[in-house]
């Protein structure tokens, strides 16, 4: 094919010619758009489109878990219930546990980011996007899986971290323990491919100027976050991988008789699973410290401290995953070390603590929702974190663990530390989504249920558990004196359900009927305010130049921007890790079905080796075949530059 | 579309997944004492199960669950003692398909349940008749040349063959029986 010469490489200045007034945005839409139609909604690698239908999908398992936990609720009202078999609850309180942490709280995490951050950082699109296509659609054959299987009654029975020897292949009959195992790999898979993403983006396609001091909050967060997913997440594909070896091959990892060890599981599966509630906890509070400055009219107090924070919270919980077996007999050493580690946590999230605290001092706070959830998360997180300090202790533990004392606890840390900061930012956010506010009304009442429901649920657990009530049991006589406890926890829940309830009513009312929004309805300071909302497919007609931390208050209404960029073929800006100086143009790929497949291939392969060994040795065949239809060069503009 | 795809990957795992995961914590009495009536020929060896067994979808063979509970019961009552992990010492071997009393289901319920001569002692009074299934069920798995999808996995100990999931299971052994 030959084109002529300024074909090859139109760039946006030659467009200025000031004939056509819109004659860059229109060419941007042409190259950068997602056409309509299945096949094009299937191969599209618009990060905004995936970063949607992750969201969306994460909800769903979020309200899916969500109707467990309530069954389950439903069940412990009152003492020798008989509404759940003994069978099914211990599958329902398995796949609540696994669904919200693996289906839903790491996952929605990782899709707030392949959302946000290349608006955040100011780029085109995400880095590899068709890899994030891929993880998407992994993630959601993965999430079936788990959820077809229990539908069949083959729904994991063995606790969310599915503990061997219980797990392993003399107590766990059938293939309930390999669907969970499995189900982690789907969701470890899909998790490191976007953790690629987001280290790419982040460090080598930030706008010109966004040096390292002006990144966002939020991304240094899931910057870390991406770190953690890469360092944590090889530990429990091992053990996962491992248990699903003794069970279908009849190896001896986990068999002590024939030289395996029961602890090694813990140990692997804690080192992923301590710095995994970090992986939820830090977008969180980077999701905080990134909407603060918009409620209190000022730039975050304690920029550095908090960054700083950040990475100290990311390394330390790599440290301190021996406290979750406190009760396996330990040497004191060990013991002793793990409890200072796991203290010494709580001093950057101090640090955090206190920065928000002088940001809202020295703000002029303005009560909108999101700051709302905000002010929740401070009450119910502090309180999940002393229980933390509590629990660090080895004498405490060792009374409380396995009751609903801990149960209380990493409620309080999880929904307190990430879902109510979640649900603010889906409340900041939902207008740069979808162009439209939802409800100021309808979400102060969502923002009071889901706080007093959540604390007058879960708190009581906090004294069920100190007297003796243990996790996870199905029933409990009368004469434990329980009773009158249980059933206020199960009637608060109720509140709590309708205040999700409430959400999601709002979410679907708002995103056809929400005022429209505006570009900057908060009149907040980060780059992805710069851009329409919704924000068209090329992010930005030009890549902005950013001069400081909060570009959009510091360059009243005309931010500098970049020019140069080809239009007739997808490009962005390669910048250097630092200061972010520009280096190169790079080209973006195109849409394409093949990472789809590849993921159906993938997905078969991983499931039917759940039933036979070979299905390893044949799956390759088909995947290698995907592979290479994704890789082949096609002769596109972005192919040939 | 996406529900169609879905209803289609829910049809295929149904298939290979129907009923072999339901487990029965207490089962109906009437069920339990049904399992007990086997029509038996009068030399006691072979007859035919109660029609109950298939309205379960032969659930004795086909349920990984009751397979893992005979696996369980073959060591609580210490079947070890005389047939070893399967191999045979001074009881005779159960996993290379030679079977003294025919291969069939009901003989070899019949032989836990009412003993045989030579020094099998019955166990009606020891077991369930839902346990005696549960041993014979897990007993065919041991001999089978095939493993199910269902067959248990090896337990946490020593070994000295393959599991039942990596039939067949006397690969390692190469006695053969006397006829």
């Amino acid at each position: 094919m030959t084109r002529p010469p300024e074909d090859r490489d139109l760039r946006d200045t030659a467009l200025d010619t000031g004939q056509e007034p819109d004659a860059l945005e229109r060419r941007l839409a042409r190259i950068w758009r997602t056409p309509p139609g299945l096949v094009n909604a299937l191969s599209t690698v618009d990060h905004k489109i995936i970063g949607r239908r992750y969201i969306v999908t994460a909800f769903v398992f979020l309200a899916l878990g969500g109707v467990l936990a309530m069954l389950m609720r439903l069940q412990l009202a009152q003492p020798e219930s008989r509404f759940l078999s003994p069978d099914l609850y211990n599958q329902v309180f398995t796949i609540h546990g696994a669904n919200m942490m693996f289906l839903f709280a790491v996952p929605v995490m990782e899709a707030m980011a392949i959302y946000f951050v290349p608006l955040l950082v100011g780029t085109r699109n995400i880095a590899f996007p068709r890899l994030g296509a891929f993880s998407y659609w992994v993630y959601l054959f993965g999430g079936s899986m788990l959820w077809i299987a229990f539908i069949l009654q083959m729904g994991p029975d063995v606790g969310w971290f599915a503990y061997v020897p219980l797990a392993g292949p003399q107590y766990s009959s059938g293939k309930r323990a390999d669907i969970w195992a499995q189900m982690i790999t789907f969701t470890e898979i899909s998790a490191l491919a976007v953790a690629i993403e987001i280290v790419v983006t982040v460090l080598k396609q930030r706008a010109p100027g966004m040096s390292l001091d002006r990144i966002p909050l939020v991304v240094w967060a899931w910057l870390v976050m991406a770190f953690m997913i890469i360092m944590a997440m090889p530990a429990v594909v091992t053990a996962s991988s491992m248990l699903i070896l003794d069970r279908l091959v009849g190896t001896h990892f986990f068999n002590p008789a024939e030289g395996g060890d029961v602890l090694l599981w813990q140990h692997l599966f804690w080192f992923f699973g301590h710095p995994e509630v970090y992986i939820i906890f830090l977008p969180a509070v980077g999701m905080i410290s990134t909407m603060l400055p918009a409620f209190v009219r000022r730039p975050i107090f304690g920029y550095l401290p908090l960054v700083m924070a950040l990475l100290t919270m990311g390394l330390l919980s790599f440290g301190l995953w021996v406290h979750h077996m406190f009760t396996t007999g330990l040497p004191r050493l060990g013991e002793s070390f793990f409890t200072a580690s796991s203290m010494a946590i709580a001093v950057p999230a101090g640090v955090q603590i206190f920065c928000w605290l002088a940001t809202i001092w020295l703000g002029r706070p303005a009560f909108r929702v999101p700051f709302l959830f905000i002010l929740a998360f401070f009450f119910t997180f502090v309180l999940g974190g002393m229980t933390g300090v509590m629990v660090a202790s080895v004498p405490l533990d060792t009374q409380v663990h396995d009751t609903y004392f801990v149960v209380a606890h990493f409620h309080y840390v999880l929904v307190g530390g990430a879902v109510f900061p979640l649900l603010g930012a889906i409340y900041y956010w939902f207008p740069k989504i979808t162009g439209r506010m939802m409800s100021e009304r309808i979400g102060r009442w969502v923002a009071g249920l889901l706080f007093l429901g959540f604390n007058f649920t879960f708190f009581p657990m906090h004294i069920l558990g100190l007297q003796g009530m243990t996790r996870r049991i199905y029933a409990y006589p009368a004469e434990m004196g329980w009773g009158g406890m249980n059933l206020f926890v199960s009637l608060c829940s109720v509140a709590m359900a309708a205040g999700f309830l409430l959400f999601f009513i709002d979410i679907f009312r708002s995103a056809r009927h929400g005022e429209p929004a505006g570009d900057n309805p908060w009149e907040a300071s980060t780059l992805e305010w710069a851009t329409s909302s919704p924000p068209p497919p090329y992010n930005f007609v030009r890549i902005p130049v950013v001069t400081s931390a909060s570009p959009l208050w510091d360059e009243k209404g005309s931010l500098p921007v970049v020019s140069g960029l080809a239009v007739n073929r997808r490009e962005l800006l390669i910048t250097g890790m630092g200061n972010a100086t520009p280096e190169v143009r790079e080209t973006s790929p195109q849409n394409s079905i093949w990472p789809f497949f590849a993921a159906i291939a993938t997905s078969v392969m991983l499931v039917a080796s759940i039933f036979t060994p070979w299905a390893v040795v044949w799956g390759a065949i088909p995947l290698t075949i995907t592979l290479i239809g994704w890789f082949w060069p096609r002769g596109t503009p972005e192919d040939d530059s | 579309m996406m529900a169609s795809r879905f209803a289609l990957l829910a049809f295929l795992a149904l298939l290979a997944g129907c009923k072999r995961e339901e487990r029965e914590a207490r089962l109906a009495p009437p069920i339990a004492e049904a399992q007990g009536a086997v029509l038996v020929m009068p030399n006691g060896i072979s007859g035919r199960p109660h029609d109950v067994i298939a309205a379960q979808g032969d659930a004795f063979r086909n349920n990984a669950y009751q397979l893992s509970q005979g696996k369980r019961l073959f060591e609580w009552f210490n079947c070890q003692g005389c047939h070893a992990d399967g191999g045979g010492a001074s009881g005779p071997a159960l996993m290379n398909g030679w079977w003294r009393y025919g291969p069939d289901p009901v003989s070899i319920f019949l032989s836990i349940r009412d003993g045989r001569p030579n020094g099998m002692p019955p166990y009606r009074d020891k077991l369930t008749t839902e346990q005696i299934w549960q041993l014979t069920g897990y007993l065919q798995t041991l001999g089978a040349s095939t493993a199910s999808l269902a067959s248990t996995s090896r337990n946490d100990a020593m070994h000295s063959r393959p599991a039942e999931n990596r039939a067949p299971a006397q690969a390692g052994h190469t006695t053969r029986p006397s006829p």
